[in-house]
């Protein structure tokens, strides 16, 4: 058993170090390729969470002062369910509420946390009864933005929409264009066993000869193939986390108005698409040098 | 040891490389397929080895039906079976013991088993003393010899071997052919295909002879004709 280990991890080893530039043109498509299907995945979940704010049919939220006093939040709550020809529902979320909200959304961003929940204000979500009326929600922003005890008004207008719309829009086409990259893969990985296989025909003649399993011959090719894909995997993995670290960041930066502020990933989310990524990395090199290795054995 | 019961086969419908060919072959026996290019010596020990698989008629080795056998099994009985070629089939970027460790190796020897085997094959070739020089360092001789421990590493049951001394001068032919009939002394089966008359009427050996895929002649301690 360990001298048929060895044996493996030496012809694999061999024959990936005879086909250097094949194997790094394989490594780096694929790690492009899984790069983007990881970014398809942690830009639907920036999408998820920023949509998150306005799930549920609100339309607009009344951010309260930090530290207000209860006074001041019935004020607002009384002014706000007075409105009862326009607004149908106001929920109220604390500030423990709200601490609870923005650790769900800035899971793992210890830094944003830090700067975020000394201040973090309570809030009200408000739902209008005409939800497609940009004039009453504009009515009702100006009405309360002046309020005593308001620090903020955030309506969505179109964003909801904009959102869902590039969401889907983003989301089916990186999945279709990662998912093309992903093929290109296998078939890249596909033509390096092939290529291997054609190289060592010789070898692969003299071991079927004295007797070697077909299993046997393929191992080391299959196994070249899953490290190809891993490598992808792990170096597109790496790279999507540099790259998420960077628009965090970004993000940060952006001004609090922007309404933005959800459209990060930041909890432990990236490490299990970098694990994702490995698997299915894995998959696509198993699958790519398994069909070569069966297919190409009579060499 | 092998029996061929009225095995044919084509490679077209215009090329029959065998017709009807029926023979035994007993344990521990030398036979020599003789005949001209074409004849069907090839195909016949590709058959024995399950390389190629006969339309009609069947090929027994070691007591199986070895059409019948799955192709898993395959491998099993291709370790009791060597393979000697005249073109040796040799790794060129592995040194002599590499070569014949190789055989041991894929099909999972432990390496103190290989240890063990390759250096004593090598001194029953004549090749003690060269185990780390690479092929292009040898005589064809010298190739031959490494292409027959290879094949006997794993002291088969059979031997096959296709035209051994078609790259050789007489010389080396010979001392080839006292190796292949030490080995045949120790009880392999050896059936060997050939175009050397001098080496077929110095052995004297059974002599199966084909022409255009059917066998005109089975004579023992035959000559070439």
């Amino acid at each position: 058993m360990i001298s048929r280990l060895r044996y493996t991890l030496r012809e694999m080893w061999a024959s990936m170090s005879r086909n250097k530039t094949l194997t790094a043109a394989t490594v780096i498509t694929s790690t492009i390729s899984l790069l983007l299907f990881g970014l398809t995945l942690l830009i639907q979940r920036g999408f998820d969470n920023q949509l998150k704010l306005w799930t549920g049919g609100v339309e607009m939220i009344v951010y309260v002062n930090h530290g207000a006093e209860a006074n001041q939040v019935a004020f607002v709550q009384g002014a706000l369910e007075s409105q009862t020809t326009v607004i149908e529902s106001v929920t109220y979320c604390s500030e423990a509420c709200a601490t609870e909200v923005a650790n769900t959304l800035f899971a793992g961003d210890q830094d944003s946390l830090q700067q975020l929940i000394p201040k973090i204000p309570s809030f009200f979500k408000v739902k209008p009864i005409d939800k497609d009326s940009g004039e009453v929600l504009r009515t009702l922003k100006s009405t309360f933005k002046d309020l005593p005890g308001v620090f903020d008004v955030r309506t969505p207008d179109q964003q909801v929409e904009v959102l869902s719309q590039l969401k889907s829009f983003f989301g089916v086409r990186t999945l279709l264009i990662s998912g093309g990259l992903l093929a290109a893969s296998a078939l890249l990985i596909w033509n390096t066993i092939r290529t291997a296989m054609f190289a060592r025909r010789r070898e692969i003649e003299v071991m079927k000869l004295v007797g070697a399993t077909n299993w046997f011959i393929r191992l080391p090719f299959m196994l070249e193939g899953l490290v190809q894909g891993i490598a992808g995997g792990f170096l597109g993995g790496i790279f999507m986390l540099f790259i998420n670290r960077d628009w965090t960041n970004g993000v940060r930066a952006f001004p609090v108005s922007s309404g933005l502020e959800g459209f990060v990933v930041t909890d432990g989310y990236p490490y299990t698409v970098w694990l994702i990524m490995i698997l299915v990395g894995a998959f696509v090199g198993a699958v790519g040098s398994g069909t070569a290795a069966s297919r190409f054995l009579d060499v | 040891m092998i029996k061929l019961e009225n095995v044919t086969k084509s490679y077209s419908t215009e090329v029959t490389a065998l017709r009807d060919a029926s023979f035994d072959v007993a344990k521990a026996e030398f036979v020599f397929l003789v005949g001209p290019s074409g004849s069907g010596k090839s195909t016949l020990l590709r058959m024995m080895n399950r390389q190629e698989r006969p339309e009609r008629g069947a090929v027994w080795v070691a007591g199986r039906n070895i059409n019948e056998m799955p192709d898993s099994k395959v491998p099993h009985l291709r370790r009791n079976i060597g393979n000697i070629f005249q073109d040796y089939k040799l790794l060129t970027d592995k040194t002599v013991f590499e070569n014949v460790a190789f055989a041991l190796e894929v099909i999972g020897r432990p390496r103190h088993v290989i240890r063990q085997q390759v250096p004593a094959v090598l001194e029953l070739v004549g090749l003690s003393g060269k185990e780390d020089r690479f092929p292009h360092q040898l005589s064809g001789g010298e190739q031959q010899r490494v292409s027959i421990a290879r094949a006997f590493v794993n002291r088969p049951l059979i031997l096959l071997a296709d035209e051994p001394t078609g790259n050789l001068d007489p010389a080396t032919g010979e001392g080839i052919m006292r190796l292949l009939d030490r080995i045949n002394k120790t009880g392999t089966t050896v059936v060997m295909a050939t175009h050397d008359q001098r080496i077929v009427n110095m052995m004297r050996k059974r002599v199966i002879q084909l022409d255009r895929g059917v066998i005109v002649r089975d004579q023992a301690r035959g000559v070439y004709e």
